[in-house]
């Protein structure tokens, strides 16, 4: 099953994402990777490494960022991976946070591969609330 | 209806249509989206009102503001049609506590 990982500058943002999406795509692999190392808000580098690692089952893993440096970061990370082993893996979402989180963990809980799970996290662009 | 043509006779198509108990919340939408990737040789389409949704969209899914005593119509065509429009309607009937 594709992984997602949620990136936010808060870790309180990114772990009451990570509950929603469970709730609402039951199964699915959901980490998230928000705040500092120590807590404080940011965005680290080593924190998204790690929910990276832990989310890869090996059918690759969805980064879903909120904004700003969160983007950045994983811009930054992705930059350092293996082009021809986990870089392949590893795609980031141009998505709103939460909707994006919400239709990727569906997909990914429903078995669709990671170009598939990427696709829906970006649908959610264009969907209308009312 | 079954289309019968010998060149589609793999293919059927099914209609339901439901009376919700309750909204169509987010729940019930993610397991109706969770439901049609897995059945993807499927096309599953929901329509209430005016709206219509891919129900591989559960953001879809959940903006057709289909809300209790309204009726959804669920449109499935595929191999397994009946039994996939059978568990999209379960789903849609079911209760449940919140959510």
């Amino acid at each position: 099953m594709v992984g997602i990982v949620l990136i936010s500058h808060s870790s309180g943002l990114a772990a009451g994402a990570a509950e929603l999406v469970g709730q609402i795509a039951a199964g699915a692999r959901v980490v998230p990777a928000g705040g500092t190392d120590d807590g404080r808000l940011g965005t680290s580098t080593e924190l998204i490494a790690a929910a990276i690692a832990a989310a890869d089952t090996g059918d690759g893993v969805l980064l879903v960022p909120d904004m700003g440096s969160s983007v950045l970061s994983a811009l930054a990370l992705l930059a350092d991976l293996d082009p021809e082993s986990s870089g392949k893996r590893v795609r980031l979402a141009d998505a709103p946070f939460v909707e994006g989180a919400v239709a990727a963990a569906v997909a990914a809980s429903g078995g669709l591969d990671l170009t598939a799970v990427a696709t829906a996290a970006e649908e959610a662009r264009d969907v209308r609330k009312l | 209806m079954s289309a019968n043509s010998e060149a589609w006779n793999a293919i059927d198509v099914v209609v339901r249509v439901v009376v919700l108990p309750k909204h169509l919340h987010a729940r019930p939408a993610g397991q109706i989206a969770q439901l049609a990737a897995r059945h993807q040789p499927n096309a599953v389409e929901l329509a209430a009102g005016e709206r219509r949704a891919n129900a591989r969209s559960v953001l879809a899914v959940m903006g057709l503001g289909a809300v209790s005593g309204s009726e959804v119509r669920v449109e499935v065509a595929g191999p397994d049609a009946a039994t996939v429009a059978d568990e999209v309607v379960e789903i849609l009937l079911s209760p449940e506590i919140d959510g």
